[in-house]
């Protein structure tokens, strides 16, 4: 991207400085009008390309038979700062899995998106979108749940926002990544 | 038999201990940490887990703490370089096959192997994810525990309490090495009603609580100290709740009522506390039906009634019918009522013979055949009739012949045996108050209902069954709109003309201790987290 500021360090203000002063503002006023080159805009039309890194509404990741990745540990209900997160947790039919989240909803209004729940989680179940949008007509709506937030990313085609694990979406999550990877321990030492 | 005492040093204290205790013991007892699995204070030693290694000068190899008795001029380390790294190694062993379920698991945040693992262990595993021993897990132990076989360290603490303090021996170790795996014989349900203990002592999250499971995250709980309610032997407890929500009672050591145990019973009595019919505003009859209202408007009525009655037939056309359900406050506030505000002396608090059953065992371990916290301090308040006064059946009966024509009862009483005179006596009355904490059958008869908080939202004393006071404390603030029995007393002598102040329970306590003779020269300090007895 170029650069539309310029600093210009002036060490005593005499007449001419204010001319230069305004030469600024008409040169960018003439780029905008007639060499059509903006700095702002037209939002909703067009919208911009975030960063890979970008922190917007969450996402719950799936295992590939559709069911959610989340065991239910509610440690990023735990970390969360807003105490936006409600969780639920149920029996999972397979008791290899044991457990399983029967309700998950975030209150997005609350939601500061600081992104520590995406750090919190042990299986990569929470992840961030580039998905800001957010307005609602009532408050209700802006408490996404459950099923909302496992069919986002597949419903609006948002990218992928932060999410500091590595692994595609849909891959075999920390856990299965870092035996991919042959780490088998903890690496924490004293 | 006279005990000597014996000199030891631990960690360069120096300590005096009887003989014959063993050196965790004295440590546990001496603010010195051990780490230890199998043992426990009330179960047999076994001497399995071998975490709690010490080094003691003189000997060629470290013992197990639990299982070394002290001698004179011992001196033990349990914080030294060899016994660290005995611990690691032991800590590594016992983690060898242990799966990686913290975040599905109902003890992660109160297990003694993440604790232990943080403070002695941290050791990057040598075992790969794929080469652990897998394990049984999920099994359904009946209507109190799942088990999971897989987390299961092996310390042997649930079946010595089979063992030892149920004697009903459901579980046991089957197979061998490091296939060996806890279980009952085929599955079949662990039926006593002290089962929901092992799951207090197992260490770890191998047998969980089966109404607990997934409801909540230990460390979101914050713990109270309280006394059971469900029976006079009054044995300690932890309420567990938040945000205004109970969702576990788990016993509190206490030596000398109930070691470190609960009855199943008393466990699962804390529903009632959370209910969904619970009493939340004042009720005054109208008609058929009885109506909220607010609490000015409530006890206006009972004072005005009352007054009415006291002034047409004079006082002793009023009884008080007390209930052991409530604190020694309450108790004590409540003879105040009848006895300085209404002016008379006709009271009693036996319903149903509970002076009688209340020191009687209900089974060989802890429960009693009275169902209420509090019948002695009922009898040291002296809420009973006296040469010759009437009792509750003497009451009612009276009522029933219209010469009492108020009752104030500080509970419904449903559970009084002849039902045909309670219902011909309530039927009759002029004026029945009373307080209830759920809106229940026994209400139908009152003309006015005043909300009574549970012993989870107050603070106060109870007296068990062998006079010891023991102090419960408020969890959170009362449900709605109802308040503690005392607070309630001390609104209606107000509004009957009798100048007091009792902001707190505390003060009622300082005032009940200073007028009562059972109670002389106890304090809440005194009393602390383990009870006083009333001394004969
Ligand atoms: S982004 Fe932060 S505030 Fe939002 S849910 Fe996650 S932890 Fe809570
Ligand atoms: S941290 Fe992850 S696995 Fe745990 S409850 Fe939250 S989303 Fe689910
Ligand atoms: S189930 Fe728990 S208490 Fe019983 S042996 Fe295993 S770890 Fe010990
Ligand atoms: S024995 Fe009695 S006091 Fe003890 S837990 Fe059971 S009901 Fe409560």
């Amino acid at each position: 991207m170029e650069s539309y500021v310029k600093v210009v360090k002036v060490e005593k203000v005499g007449p001419l400085d204010t001319l230069r002063g305004l030469w600024v503002t008409l040169s960018n006023f003439f780029r905008t009008i007639f060499l059509r080159n903006r700095v702002t805009i037209q939002y909703p039309e067009e919208e911009r390309d975030y960063s890979e890194r970008f922190r917007g509404v969450h996402i719950l990741t799936k295992h590939e038979d559709g069911t959610p990745k989340c065991t239910a540990c509610f440690l990023c209900a735990t970390i969360c700062p807003a105490d936006c997160i409600h969780i639920e947790a149920g029996e999972h039919p397979n008791n290899r899995v044991e457990k399983i989240p029967t309700r998950f909803d975030i209150d997005m209004l609350r939601c500061v998106f600081c992104g520590y729940c995406v750090d919190a989680c042990p299986e990569e179940a929470i992840i961030m979108s580039k998905e800001y949008d957010l307005a609602t007509d009532t408050r209700e709506e802006s408490i996404f749940t459950m099923e909302m937030l496992l069919n986002r990313a597949d419903k609006l085609g948002f990218d992928n926002g932060y999410r500091p694990h590595f692994g595609p979406l849909g891959g075999g999550g920390t856990r299965g990544k870092m035996e991919e990877a042959g780490i088998t321990g903890t690496t924490r030492k004293k | 038999m006279k005990t000597y005492m014996v000199k030891i040093t631990i960690d360069g204290k120096e300590l005096e201990v009887p003989e014959g205790t063993v050196i965790i013991q004295a440590a546990l007892e001496n603010d010195i940490h051990i780490p230890h699995y199998c043992y426990h204070p009330d179960l047999s030693i076994d001497g399995n887990c071998r975490m709690c290694l010490v080094e003691v000068e003189g000997m060629p190899k470290l013992p197990i703490a639990c299982a070394t008795p002290v001698a004179d001029g011992m001196v033990v380390h349990t914080k030294n370089e060899n016994v660290t790294k005995a611990q690691e190694s032991v800590m590594e062993f016992l983690l060898i096959n242990h799966p990686i379920d913290c975040p599905i698991c109902d003890q992660a945040g109160e297990c003694g192997l993440q604790d232990y693992y943080m403070n002695h262990g941290l050791h990057n595993s040598r075992i790969g994810l794929r080469e652990k021993v897998l394990k049984r897990k999920v099994i359904d132990l009946g209507e109190m525990i799942v088990l999971d076989t897989e987390r299961c360290i092996l310390c042997s603490r649930c079946i010595r309490f089979f063992d030892e303090v149920t004697h009903t021996g459901e579980l046991q170790f089957y197979k061998r090495g490091d296939r060996t795996e806890i279980g009952t014989y085929k599955d079949q349900p662990i039926d006593n009603s002290y089962s929901g203990n092992v799951v207090d002592i197992c260490p770890v999250g191998a047998l969980t609580s089966k109404d607990f499971r997934f409801k909540q995250r230990v460390w979101f709980l914050k713990g109270t100290k309280s006394v059971c309610p469900t029976c006079s032997t009054g044995c300690n407890i932890r309420i567990d709740h938040t945000k205004g929500v109970v969702f576990r009672l788990v016993p509190r050591r206490n030596p000398e009522v109930n070691k470190s145990w609960m009855c199943d019973k008393g466990r699962m009595a804390y529903p009632l506390i959370n209910g969904e019919n619970r009493l939340k505003y004042p009720m005054i009859r109208n008609g058929e039906n009885l109506e909220p209202s607010p609490w000015e408007e409530a006890l206006d009525r009972v004072v005005k009634e009352l007054k009415k009655i006291k002034e047409e037939s004079g006082p002793e056309a009023i009884a008080g019918i007390a209930s052991p359900q409530g604190t020694n406050e309450d108790l004590f506030l409540f003879k105040k009522w009848i006895r300085e505000g209404i002016g008379t002396s006709l009271m009693d608090f036996r319903v149903n013979d509970e002076d009688k059953k209340v020191r009687e065992m209900e089974d060989s371990i802890l429960r009693r055949k009275d169902e209420n916290p509090n019948t002695r301090g009922a009898l040291a308040l002296d809420l009973v009739p006296k040469n010759g006064g009437l009792d509750t059946k003497g009451i009612l009966t009276a009522v029933k012949e219209g010469k009492i024509k108020g009752l104030y009862l500080q509970r419904p009483i449903d559970h009084f045996p002849d039902k045909t005179l309670l219902k011909e006596a309530l039927e009759k009355a002029e004026f029945v108050v009373m307080h209830a904490t759920h809106n229940g059958e026994g209400m139908r008869a009152a003309h006015v209902v005043l909300p009574s908080c549970t012993y989870a939202e107050k603070d106060g004393t109870f007296t068990n069954y062998e006079d010891r006071v023991q102090q419960i404390h408020r969890a959170f603030p009362p449900i709605g709109e109802s308040r503690p029995d005392w607070e309630i007393f001390r609104d209606l002598l107000v509004h009957f003309g009798v100048s007091l102040s009792f902001p707190t329970a505390q003060d009622v306590f300082l005032q009940l201790s200073k007028e009562e003779r059972a109670f002389q020269g106890m304090t809440l300090k005194g009393i602390g987290d383990l009870g006083r007895r009333i001394s004969s």
